[in-house]
Formats: C-alpha cells, structure tokens, sequence
C-alpha cells in the first residue's frame, strides 16, 4: 500500500466532512459546558430528533426550508431545556445535572421511537447538490463539499460573534472565569439562555445535515454522541479552538485508520483520548478543567 | 435545645471507651450473622422460579451497583463505564473456559484475578483525572473493549456479534453447570457473594483508609500538605470498586454461561448507574435496594413496551426529587423521626 492512498485528495476530504459534523456538534457542547459547567448527555437525542425533524420537513418542502426551520425549532427546544432542566438546577452538582441530561435523553430518543417509528429512514440531497464535484481532478460528492463548507462556516461565524460580539466577550468571559464575569455585572443567566439555545440549535443543523450523509436512524445519537464527547474532552472543555482542532485531528485519524485497519480505526478514538488525557489533562485548548 | 443533641452524642461516643470492645461489636454480628443465615433460605420460601430468578438478577445488578456507588462515595468519581469491568470480568471467564479449556473453578479464580489487575493497571492511569474526565474516561473504556470485541479478526477468540456460549467442565463450589444455572440452586453462591460485598464494602468504608479517601474527596489539596499520599489511596479504591464490579461480571459468565457484547454496551453499564442513583451512594445498601427496585421496574415497565422511556423519567425524577436516592430519603426520614424523639426525651431528662 502506498502512501498516496492514503494521503489523498478524496481522503482529506472525507475527514473534513466528518469533522465538520463534528465540529458543529462539538462547538454547541462546548459552549454548554462553558457556560453552565453541563455535560449535555442528551446533545445525541437533540442530534437525532434534528435529522428525523429534517427528514420530515425535507419531505413535505424541501431541503432547504428543513435546513432553515429545523435549527429554530430546536433552538426552542433549547429554551424548554434551559428553564426545565438547568435552571432549576444550577446549584446541584455537576454530576446530577450530567445524568439528568442522561435521562432526559433516553425520554428523547424514545418519543423519536415513538413517532417516527425504529426502521431506518434514508434522505436525499437536494438536486442541485446531488451530483459530483470536480476536486482538483477527481470526482467527489458535491454534497460533501456543501457540508464542509457549511460546517467551517459555522465554526468561522461562531468564532467571529465570540471575538467580536458584546455579548461573545461575556460568553469568553464567563467560560474562563464565572465568578469574576459575575462580579463584574455580566447576566449569566440571560447569556446562558443564549447559548443553550445556539447549543441545540447547532445540534438540529447537524442533524439535517447528517440526514443525506449518514443514514437517519434510532442508534444515530448515541455513536456520534461518543465522538462528541471525546472530542469536547480532548480539546479541553468548554474550550471551542480546541474542540475544533480535536474534531479534525479526531476524523482524520478516524478516516486514514478505515484505510490502513479497521482495528486501529475501532480504537484509535479511545486510545487518542487517553493520551491526550494523561498527557495534558486539561485538553489541547484553552479551557478550564471540570 | 442544641445542647441536647450534642450530649446526647458525646454520650454516644463516649459509651464505648467505657465498655470492652468485643461486646459492642457482638450483637451487630449477630444480627448481620442471622441475617446472612435467613437469607440462604430464601428459595424454600420463594418457591416461583420467576421471582427467584429476578431476585438472582437483582442481586448481580445490585452488586455492580455496590462497585459504582463505592467509588463514588468514596473518591467522589462516577463511573460511567462500569460496563467496561463487569463485561470484561464475563468475556474473561468465558475466554477461560471455552479457550484455553479450565474447569469453572480455575477459570473463576483465574477471572477474579485477572480482572482486578486490569483494573489497578487502568486505575493507575486513570484516577489521576478529574471526575467529570474520569467518567468519560471509564466510558471510553467500555466503548473501546466493547469495539474490541466487534472485530472481525478476534472473532475466534471473542465470538464477535454472536457471543460465546459456554460449557464447562467441573463444578464451582461444589455445582455443575445445570444447577447454576438454576436460580434456585445457584441463590446460596449469589447471596453469599453479594454478602461478601458488602461486608467488605462497608467494612473498607470504616476503616482509616476511608476516612482518608472521603477526606481527600473534600479536600485533595489540603491532604497532600498534611503529609498524606493521596494517589495510593484513590488506586486502591478503584482496585476494590474494578474487583467488586469482576465479581458481578464472574456471577453473570456462571449464572448465565453466556459472553455477548452487549454485557459491555453502555446500556449495561447505565442499568447498574441508574440502580446505584436510585438507591443513593451514601451507603452500601442503597445501591442494592436500587438494583432491586430497578429489577422490578424493568419487569413491571418491560410489559407496556415503554421501558426505557419510564427509565428515563424515573432516572429524571430520582434525582431531581431525591438527592441522595431512595436510601438516603429513608435514613434521612427516619433520622428526622428518631432526632425528634431524642430531642423530647432529652428535654425531658433536662427538666427533672
């Protein structure tokens, strides 16, 4: 085998597009827990009720319409959460709320059962984007081109509100130093609202993203929650920078082991995570420890 | 009116300086001792093979449970991948018996072993981590062996998707194969082992080195100025918890003779999570009536085809109204209930 299959165009690519569905995932999360110190468990469950949501309206408009409403609709979810769950209890221990999310999740993912059924469901990508794309000379899924593209997008967008915003100073703020932010008169509770709601609305994008990509199914949630959450803990929590380059370091591996072995691609996550955990413990970003 | 209670507990502690030790000790043994002995004839009194049967499951889940609960109250760290040990300690077991040929004796002290060195090695990587990190870790961890155990090059080793189904040869304390399988006859070796757990459990929890833990829960810092190691300490404890979770996996290979994959899915590892939440960490027997309830839950919820969904708004509900589970509302209650007659019958000894 040389090296050329391995380290090509098309490969790149493929890791891109899963990195930039993790990165979209990864962000919301991180921005959750820098906040309000939560480990969403049930950031999977919004993923998949996304995608299902998406591959409803897809049907009865069109991709474009779910790519707009279903991030809103999820958004609102958000609101449901923070005022129902974090809220009420902000002063419990990080580990109650953690596994509150962790039964909420189940409940999620059950009434996604409950409505849309346990078959797989399979989506199309709209027609302008259904064909192959000229990459430097060879042919490649345009739609996974779109996908990366909006998955940087986010990432650039995000990353401009928070270095340039009122509002994403305060959101920096109070992920570095929460008490200090507190003090000097920043509203963590209005913020928090915010965020939350920018948290799951990302995880509803991903989701009609993921739709034409990855197959819409029930055990959706859960995989990619697990590559979340070695995401978000290898690029150090509450840490957005760090979750980004964690998400392409964490694809890339993930897509150059396929082609080498399929058992260094099975384990390499996990071993990746415990190095970088044992390593440097706090994360490859800058964020605090939790 | 607070002098009460405080002299009420000097009077406690005092009163067993004055007495001998072993005496005080005695009739607690006893009690523990006649409790133990009862217990052994559960099956001639329940004679449904059904009930049994759930009460065997109640007893494996509830020891998993102790495992999780144990390190939990103790070192403060929630492991979410308990799956990780118990599942390891069943495909140990199995690998044992259909590989390398040992007889369910062999194999068992052999499972045990193995499993608690496994567990000191990833101990010793992973205790150094912070708790929300840890439980991501431990997660990981059961992820990655359940993966392992996937793969399609092992799959002479591990059975793959199918699982291994076991036959082995010998008998474990003195029962072949058929009987253990049997809940009737294999409730002696559950129930004694579930003792055992406890009893250790509780007993590590007393001791110096529990004090020493629970202090560095509060304040690991300030442990290591005064002059204690604080990483020996949290190594061991996660030893017991990997060693106590190996004896619930060791009960599910003899009891069921059957490896799948899914004893290390995440699911597994939550249902021993959710038991131990439920009946609360603070003590030994909470994780155990935990699984119990939990076990009944299952077979109640498991009829209207909804289970997971009435799991996830029992989990939700478990903790937002009972933090410190069912077992710590009841000794919270009754400790309420005795304080208040403590406290009358103090004020009535201040009176004369």
């Amino acid at each position: 085998m040389d090296l050329s299959q391995i380290f090509n165009v098309a490969q790149l690519a493929n890791a891109l597009a899963l990195a930039s569905l993790l990165t979209i995932l990864a962000s919301g999360l991180a921005l959750i827990f820098g906040l309000r110190d939560v480990m969403n468990f049930g950031h999977g469950a919004l993923f998949m009720l996304g995608a299902y949501l998406g591959y409803t309206l897809a049907g009865q408009m069109n991709f474009w319409a779910a790519l707009v409403i279903v991030p809103f609709l999820l958004a609102l979810v958000g609101v449901v959460f923070e005022y129902a769950a974090i809220r009420p209890l902000q002063r419990r221990s990080h580990m109650d709320v953690a596994l509150v999310t962790f039964g909420l999740a189940l409940i999620m993912s059950q009434v996604v059962i409950m409505i849309w059924g346990t078959s797989p469901k399979s989506m199309e990508a709209p027609p302008s984007l259904a064909g192959s794309f000229n990459l430097f000379g060879q042919p490649y899924p345009a739609y996974r081109i779109f996908l990366i593209a909006v998955g940087f997008g986010t990432c650039v967008a995000l990353a401009a509100w928070l270095k340039y915003t009122r509002s994403g100073m305060h959101v920096r703020a109070v992920s570095q130093q929460p008490m200090v932010a507190r003090m000097m008169g920043v509203n963590t509770d209005r913020l928090s609202l915010l965020v939350v709601c920018l948290g799951t609305g990302f995880a509803g994008l991903a989701g009609v993203l993921a739709g034409p990509y990855l197959s819409v199914d029930p055990g959706m949630g859960a995989s990619i929650l697990i590559s979340c959450l070695i995401v978000v803990v290898i690029g150090g929590l509450g840490s957005i920078g760090g979750a980004i380059a964690a998400a392409v370091v964490y694809a890339l591996i993930q897509v150059i082991g396929t082609v080498l072995s399929p058992t260094l691609a099975v384990i390499s996550p996990y071993l990746l995570l415990f190095i970088v955990l044992l390593w440097r413990p706090q994360g490859l970003g800058r964020g605090r420890v939790g | 009116m607070s002098a009460a209670p405080s002299l009420a507990a000097r009077a406690h502690t005092a009163a067993p300086a004055q007495s001998p030790r072993l005496p005080r000790l005695m009739k607690p043994a006893l009690i523990v001792a006649v409790i133990v002995a009862l217990g052994l004839f559960v099956p001639s009194v329940l004679k449904s093979t059904f009930y049994l049967g759930l009460l065997v499951n109640a007893i494996i889940l509830g020891i998993a449970a102790i495992a999780i609960g144990f390190l939990a109250h103790q070192s403060g760290l929630m492991m979410f991948g308990a799956a990780a040990f118990t599942g390891s300690a069943t495909y140990l077991f199995a690998i044992a018996v259909t590989r390398f040929g040992w007889s369910a004796m062999t194999a068992s002290l052999f499972t045990l072993l193995a499993a608690t060195l496994l567990s000191a090695l990833i101990g010793a990587l992973v205790v150094r981590a912070r708790p929300l990190p840890f439980a991501m870790l431990t997660l990981a961890l059961a992820q990655m062996l359940r993966s392992l155990v996937l793969i399609t090059q092992f799959r002479p080793v591990t059975g793959g998707d199918d699982g291994l189904a076991l036959t082995f040869s010998g008998s474990f304390l003195g029962l072949t194969q058929s009987e253990l399988a049997k809940p009737a006859s294999f409730w002696p070796v559950a129930w004694l082992a579930l003792c055992g757990v406890m009893l250790l459990a509780w007993a590590v929890g007393r001791s110096r080195s529990g004090r020493v833990l629970r202090a560095i829960r509060a304040n690991e810092e300030r442990m290591r100025f005064s002059g204690f190691d604080t990483y020996l300490p949290r190594v061991l404890a996660f030893t017991l918890a990997g060693f106590i979770a190996s004896v619930a996996g060791l009960l599910t290979g003899l009891h069921t003779a059957f490896a799948s994959p899914e004893l290390l899915d995440f699911a597994t590892g939550g249902n021993a999570l959710v038991s131990t939440l439920v009946g609360g960490i603070g003590s030994v027997s909470g994780p155990v009536l935990g699984a119990l309830l939990y076990v009944i839950g299952q077979d109640q919820f498991g009829a209207t085809g909804h289970l997971e969904l009435l799991t996830g708004l029992g989990v939700v509900l478990v903790i937002v109204a009972f933090p410190q589970g069912v077992m710590g509302f009841i000794h919270n209650s009754v400790a309420r209930l005795a304080g208040r007659g403590a406290r009358a019958q103090g004020g009535g000894d201040a009176a004369h």
